[in-house]
C-alpha cells in the first residue's frame, strides 16, 4: 500500500509539474504572438529579403564577371593625378570597367603616396585592382599654366605600372604563368572613353594590336590604314612622320611581348606625341601590327577630354574663409 | 494488474506533452509558410529568365573543384526556399552576365531624361553614360533628341546597349537654340526636350495605375554614381541632393536643418531663386508629374538659372523636399563637362572618311 501511494504522488506531483509548465509556455508563447503578430512578422521578412535582393543584385554583377575564367585577361594601366575631376572620371571609368569580364585595373597615382580618394575609391568599385604610386620628378611635372602639350604626361606611372606587371610575370608559376601569357596589357587614361566592344577586341592580342580612335589628332578620328589585312600607314594630320604615329589609346601590347622585353619603356623626355613609339619602336615593327574594329574602320574609343571645372567663386569664398566644406569629398 | 489505470496514467502523461509540441510547432510554422511563398516569389525575380540567360549553380566541393550544371528557375526557386536556407544562399547562384540587370517588380523604375543633341562627342557621351546605366536595376531611359528626325547613331546605340529605352525628338526652332559657342543662360538647352518627355509620361502612365516611378532628368556629359540611382528610389515626392561643379563652387547643396528639412540654399549664385538647385540635383516621383500635368519648364522669358525653379515651384514648396545624400552631406553626381574636341586638321573639305561615325 505504501508503495502504490508512493506512486500515486509521484503521478500527481507529475501531473501538475506538465501542467505548470504547459501552462507557462503557452503563456510565453502568446506573449511572442502578441507583439510579433503573423503580419508583422511577414513584412519584416519582405523587407528584409528585398534589401537582399538588391545586394545580390549588386554582388552578382560583381562577383561573376570574374569567374569566366576562360577568357585572355586584360590588363588596363591608368595614370592619374590628384585634381577636381578625377573622382568622377575615375567613377564613369569604373561603370564601363565593371562590365568587362577578367579585367585588371593597374591604378597609378602622380603622388609621393597613395591617396585616401583613390584607396577608398577602388576598394568600393569591385573592380580587381592594383593601386600603385609613383611620382613624376619636379622638372617633368606640367606647371600651373603650362598647356597640355608641353610635357608627356603619365609616362613615369606607365612604366611603374610595367615594372608590377614584370615583377608578378617573374614570380608566377604553373597555371598563373600560362595565364600570363596570353593575358594583354592597354593603357587607359582616365579622361577617355571606351566602348564595351573595344575590349573584346583587344583580348585576343597576338603582339601589338591597333585600332582607330576619334576626337585625337586635330580630327574626327585617327586612324591605321590596313591594306590586305595589314597596316601599311597612318591616317592622321599631326606629325604623320613618327615611327608609331598613333594615340595611347589606340594600341594594345601582349604581356607576353612585355615580359620578354623587359628593356622597353616609355621614355618621359620624349617630344611631345613621340611617347607612344618611344615604347613601341623597342617592340614590334609596322608589319607586325594587328588591325582590329573590322581592319580598322570603327571608332570603338574617343579621345574625350573633360574641362576644367570654373573655381571662381569658390576661390572668392576661399579667401574670406567662406570655402565649401572640405571635408566633403568632390 | 490494473490495466485501466495504467492506460489512464500514460495518457496523463502524454496529453500535456503534445499538446505542448503542438502548439510550438503551429506558432513556428505559420510564419513560415507565408515567408516560402514571398521567399518563392522573390527568388523568381532574382531568377528571370531573358531568352539569352542562363542560370549555373555553382557548388564549391570541400577540395576547392568548382562542378556546374544548368537548372531550371522552378526547381532553383523550389529548393532554395524549402530548404530554410538564409536568402544569401542564393549568391551561389551565378548569371552569364546580362546587361541590363533583370527587371524586377519590386523596385520602382527610375525614367531617366536626356536631351541630346549631335555634335562629335555625342556618342563618346552617350557610349558612357550607357555604360553607367547599364548597371542600375529598372532603369527606363528616354533620350530625347534636339532634332528634325531621330538619327541613325542613336537609334542604333540605344538598340545596341540592351537598355529600356524611349526615343524621342523634338528640334528647338532655331531662335532658341544657342548659337555656336556662345554660352547665353538666358537660352535654356534641352527644355523643348524635357518638356516632350514629361509629356510623353503622362500620355503614357495614367494616374490611377500602380507603376511607382521616379522621374531624373540627366544630361549626357555630367557623371552619376550607382548609389545616387538608389538614393533617388525612394522618392515620394521630390528629393534633392548636393551636385559637384556648379555654380563656380566645388559643389552646390542644399540646406538641411536638424529636423532633415530643407531650408535654403548653400550656393553663391543667387541663393534666393525658389530652387536653387541644378538639373542634375533633384528628382520627382512620377505620381506627382501626372498628378500636375500642367507644370512644365518654362520656355520663354526665364532667368538665367531659373530654368529647374520653373518648373519645380508648380510641384512642390520648400518643405515638402527630400534631402538625400546623408542629410546632403555626400556627392554622389558630378557635373562635368566635356571639351569640344579641336578639329583643325580636317580643314575644310574634311580629312577623314565621312562614312565612319564617330
Amino acid at each position: 500500500m505504501r508503495m502504490r501511494l508512493k506512486l500515486k504522488t509521484v503521478f500527481v506531483l507529475y501531473f501538475m509539474v506538465s501542467l505548470l509548465g504547459l501552462i507557462y509556455a503557452l503563456m510565453q508563447l502568446g506573449q511572442r504572438c502578441d507583439c510579433r503578430g503573423h503580419a508583422m512578422s511577414k513584412d519584416q521578412q519582405i523587407s528584409q529579403l528585398r534589401g537582399e535582393l538588391q545586394k545580390l543584385q549588386e554582388h552578382i554583377k560583381t562577383s561573376e564577371l570574374s569567374k569566366k575564367t576562360d577568357v585572355p585577361k586584360i590588363y588596363v594601366i591608368t595614370p592619374t593625378y590628384a585634381r577636381l575631376v578625377q573622382k568622377a572620371e575615375l567613377t564613369r571609368l569604373s561603370h564601363t570597367f565593371l562590365h568587362v569580364p577578367q579585367l585588371h585595373w593597374i591604378v597609378v597615382e602622380d603622388a609621393p603616396q597613395p591617396t585616401p580618394l583613390v584607396t577608398d575609391f577602388l576598394a568600393a568599385s569591385g573592380l580587381t585592382y592594383a593601386h600603385l604610386h609613383k611620382l613624376t620628378p619636379k622638372d617633368r611635372k606640367l606647371q600651373e599654366g603650362d598647356p597640355s602639350w608641353l610635357k608627356p604626361r603619365g609616362a613615369e606611372q606607365r612604366n611603374e605600372g610595367l615594372r608590377w606587371l614584370r615583377e608578378m610575370g617573374a614570380a608566377a608559376e604553373g597555371k598563373e604563368a600560362a595565364a600570363l601569357e596570353e593575358a594583354v596589357v592597354y593603357f587607359a587614361d582616365d579622361d577617355n572613353t571606351y566602348s564595351l566592344q573595344l575590349f573584346e577586341e583587344i583580348r585576343y592580342t597576338y603582339r601589338v594590336s591597333v585600332w582607330p580612335v576619334g576626337l585625337v589628332g586635330g580630327m574626327k578620328f585617327e586612324r591605321p590604314v590596313v591594306e590586305d589585312g595589314k597596316v601599311v600607314r597612318f591616317h592622321t594630320g599631326w606629325h604623320p612622320n613618327r615611327p608609331f604615329p598613333i594615340d595611347m589609346a589606340g594600341f594594345a601590347v601582349s604581356l607576353r611581348l612585355i615580359l620578354t622585353n623587359p628593356q622597353a619603356r616609355f621614355d618621359g623626355d620624349a617630344q611631345m606625341g613621340f611617347l607612344e613609339s618611344s615604347f613601341l619602336q623597342h617592340l614590334v615593327t609596322m608589319d607586325d601590327l594587328e588591325p582590329k574594329a573590322d581592319l580598322c574602320t570603327k571608332v570603338l574609343v574617343w579621345h574625350t577630354r573633360t574641362e576644367k571645372p570654373k573655381m571662381k567663386r569658390e576661390d572668392t569664398l576661399q579667401k574670406q574663409g567662406l570655402g565649401s566644406d572640405p571635408d566633403v569629398e568632390v | 494488474m490494473p490495466k485501466r489505470r495504467d492506460i489512464l496514467a500514460i495518457v496523463l502523461i502524454v496529453l500535456p506533452w503534445t499538446l505542448l509540441i503542438t502548439v510550438w510547432h503551429q506558432s513556428a510554422i505559420a510564419p513560415l509558410l507565408a515567408i516560402r511563398k514571398v521567399c518563392h516569389h522573390l527568388v523568381k525575380e532574382i531568377l528571370i529568365i531573358p531568352e539569352r540567360l542562363t542560370i549555373h549553380r555553382q557548388r564549391l566541393a570541400d577540395d576547392g573543384t568548382e562542378t556546374r550544371h544548368d537548372t531550371g528557375p522552378a526547381t532553383d526557386s523550389k529548393e532554395y526556399c524549402s530548404q530554410d536556407k538564409d536568402i544569401v544562399e542564393v549568391v551561389r547562384t551565378e548569371y552569364v552576365y546580362t546587361r541590363p540587370p533583370p527587371w524586377s517588380d519590386v523596385l520602382s523604375t527610375i525614367h531617366v531624361i536626356t536631351p541630346t543633341y549631335s555634335r562629335p562627342v555625342q556618342k563618346a557621351e552617350l557610349t558612357r553614360l550607357a555604360n553607367t546605366f547599364l548597371h542600375v536595376p529598372n532603369l527606363h531611359w528616354i533620350l530625347v533628341e534636339d532634332s528634325q528626325r531621330r538619327t541613325p547613331l542613336v537609334t542604333r546605340l540605344l538598340r545596341e546597349t540592351g537598355l529600356n529605352y524611349t526615343h524621342l525628338n523634338v528640334e528647338t526652332p532655331r531662335n532658341y537654340k544657342l548659337r555656336g559657342d556662345t554660352r547665353d543662360p538666358r537660352i535654356p538647352r534641352g527644355t523643348m526636350q524635357r518638356n516632350l518627355a514629361l509629356r510623353w509620361l503622362r500620355e503614357t502612365f495614367n494616374s490611377n495605375s500602380s507603376q511607382a516611378g521616379i522621374v531624373y532628368f540627366a544630361d549626357d556629359d555630367n557623371t552619376y554614381s550607382l548609389e545616387l540611382f538608389e538614393e533617388m528610389r525612394s522618392t515620394r515626392k521630390v528629393s534633392v541632393w548636393p551636385v559637384a561643379f556648379v555654380g563656380g563652387l566645388r559643389y552646390e547643396s542644399p540646406k538641411v536643418n536638424a529636423a532633415g528639412k530643407v531650408y535654403g540654399w548653400k550656393t553663391v549664385f543667387d541663393p534666393h531663386r525658389p530652387f536653387a538647385i541644378d538639373m542634375a540635383g533633384f528628382a520627382i516621383n512620377l505620381r506627382l508629374i501626372l498628378f500636375k500635368p500642367q507644370a512644365y519648364f518654362k520656355l520663354r522669358g526665364v532667368k538665367g538659372g531659373y530654368q529647374e525653379s520653373s518648373l519645380l515651384r508648380e510641384l512642390v514648396t520648400l518643405n515638402d523636399l527630400e534631402p538625400k545624400a546623408a542629410n546632403c552631406t555626400k556627392i554622389l553626381v558630378w557635373h562635368t563637362r566635356t571639351e569640344k574636341p579641336v578639329l583643325v586638321n580636317e580643314g575644310k573639305k574634311g580629312f577623314t572618311d565621312p562614312n565612319v561615325e564617330i
